[in-house]
């Protein structure tokens, strides 16, 4: 079943801020990246969704309704983090968690407990003296508290430092084996890379690929450099597939995407002295993604 | 409900201190008038010698001062102006103060409909606007009371006034909440409201002074609850009316525009 579902989605502001016909579909059960630089529309895009902001054309729908028509309905179960947190400034920690928790129809105070407990959040400070990793942590718990069915992370880690970030990652694998579906934003690829299943990558509000992360990562490019004895020809490797070629200090190097067996004959030919295979990370292919966009 | 008491907890620390306000605006206020009251009727004559543009100015053309409600009727104006203040900003805040805060993109993340939120937020508005009126009900009725002599009733003509303020309350509160609601400005609109405010209060001083535009009357709700007229002949049916017509236009406009618009965030 599809969590989400984006249909030609298109948000404009007045400027050049946006999204233009965004579509994409979210599985259950996914934890699906949504990757992009800032201001690429990341966030206009979950705030379409979440109904504060109404799309100039196209539809967003979660859980099979339409998030307009069914905003408060569907909302009861979407959990959502911000990217950034403000939340009353006088108020305490437990307070506001208190505050967000009687918007669900739940009990949900051992859920609050065990989550504080988990990330180290000190209920009983006041909002207004936390640290932003500290608020970072609050809109966690936040978000968490009713254990929505969609959870929805809008740059979720700024903020935190690696240890708190390796446990918010634990916490969001388990939430996702409990059921829930996880719509991770980001511009920081190693975090998506970790997680995800699936990534879409949006640049300039336009999704510029949608792909699994295993045909990502394996299948789709390789990173190769090659130590030739002699020269290359130029036109040695001028094969589809073959990109960001570079040829300096004696060291050939380019990403290949392909059929594998195509290259590696090509590369039989050569008299070598060294050569490396290597998965290129996903920086590597999203910049990748950016240069061609460009 | 939860909306609604957040709301009302929120705003407890400032509605006291406006309350204290009240009490000190009309204890101070008529405190005044135990020392003018011995001059007897030498006020009223130096009153009468003042331009008739100063008396409309300070509220006094139609009222006798050397009487304890005639001179709560002057003192009336500068209260109905605090209520105003209030109101207006009240309005306003309640509302934008989400998006200005940065606070509704978790508000309206939550599984509530916008209708919704505006309901409990004018709801908590109104219970203020209630608390606050009944301050200076409370206040004004044992204050010139104390200087009221044996067997006058000034209870009466105080409720009069009271309920004139309650309207006039009710229309900068809407009118603020449409201002914060419909409009796009949220980081500007209690300004705007306030300004609002401002220009009506001006616009029934221009027609307290010129006399002659008293078509305008309607278009400030000051003048809806001016003191003299609802001391000597009661609240104007006309303009209950229209300030019931005009809040009810500012919140259905509040409504619509806030169903439809982006939040800022």
């Amino acid at each position: 079943m599809a969590v989400i579902e984006l249909n030609g989605l298109t948000k404009t502001y007045g400027g050049a801020r946006g999204v233009t016909d965004l579509s994409f579909t979210v599985e259950e059960g996914e934890i699906f990246g949504f990757i992009g630089p800032n201001g690429a529309g990341k966030s206009t895009t979950i705030r379409t969704m979440l109904g504060l902001i109404y799309p100039t054309s196209g539809s967003a729908r979660i859980f099979g309704k339409d998030c307009i028509e069914h905003g408060p309905e569907i909302k009861k179960e979407i959990g959502y983090l911000p990217s950034e947190v403000f939340y009353y400034d006088n108020m305490r920690v437990k307070d506001l968690l208190n505050y967000s928790a009687s918007f669900y129809k739940k009990d949900c105070a051992g859920r609050i407990k065990a989550l504080a407990e988990r990330m180290e959040l000190d209920l009983t400070k006041k909002i207004d003296d936390l640290s932003l990793g500290n608020k970072k942590k609050v809109g966690i718990v936040q978000g968490l508290l009713h254990s929505p069915k969609l959870i929805i992370l809008d740059e979720p880690t700024s903020g935190l430092d690696p240890l708190m970030q390796q446990r918010f990652f634990e916490l969001l694998e388990e939430e996702n084996k409990r059921g829930a579906t996880i719509l991770f934003s980001s511009h920081i690829l190693s975090e998506v890379q970790r997680l995800c299943n699936r990534v879409a990558i949006i640049k300039e509000g336009r999704l510029m690929a949608l792909e699994k992360m295993s045909e990502l990562k394996e299948n789709t490019y390789k990173r190769f450099k090659l130590q030739p004895a002699g020269q290359v020809a130029p036109g040695a490797f001028a094969i589809p597939g073959v990109t960001e070629w570079k040829q300096e200090d004696g060291e050939v190097s380019f990403l290949y995407k392909g059929n594998i067996n195509e290259i590696t004959r090509r590369i039989a030919e050569l008299d070598l002295r060294n050569m490396w295979v290597e998965e290129p990370d996903l920086e590597e292919i999203f910049m990748h993604y950016y240069v061609k966009g460009a | 409900m939860n909306l609604f008491r957040r709301e009302m907890k929120a705003s407890r620390k400032s509605l006291l201190i406006w309350i204290v306000g009240i009490i000190a605006m009309v204890a101070g206020g008529m405190g005044k008038y135990a020392g003018m009251a011995e001059s007897g009727d030498s006020m009223n004559e130096l009153m009468a010698d003042l331009p008739k543009t100063l008396q409309a100015v300070f509220g006094v053309a139609d009222l006798d001062i050397s009487t304890p409600i005639g001179y709560y009727g002057v003192l009336f104006l500068y209260l109905l102006l605090m209520a105003a203040v209030h109101a207006s900003m009240l309005g306003a805040n309640i509302l934008s103060k989400e998006e200005r805060d940065k606070t509704s993109e978790f508000l309206l993340a939550k599984p509530i409909s916008r209708d919704r939120l505006l309901t409990a937020k004018l709801l908590a508005g109104l219970v203020h606007l209630i608390v606050f009126n009944a301050a200076m009900w409370a206040s004004s009725v044992l204050v010139v009371g104390q200087y009221a002599a044996e067997g006058e009733s000034v209870a009466a003509p105080i409720a009069e006034l009271m309920l004139g303020m309650l309207l006039v309350q009710f229309v900068f509160l809407s009118a603020g909440f449409a201002v914060a609601g419909a409009g796009g400005r949220p980081k500007r609109a209690v300004a705007i409201s306030a300004g609002v405010m401002l220009l009506t209060f001006l616009l029934s001083v221009a027609v307290e002074v010129s006399g002659s535009i008293d078509f305008l009357r309607f278009l400030s709700p000051f003048q809806y609850a001016d003191a003299a007229e609802v001391i000597e002949s009661g609240l104007g049916l006309g303009f209950v009316l229209t300030g019931v017509a005009i809040a009810a236009l500012c919140l259905f406009a509040a409504f619509v525009g806030y169903r439809r618009r982006d939040i800022q965030v």
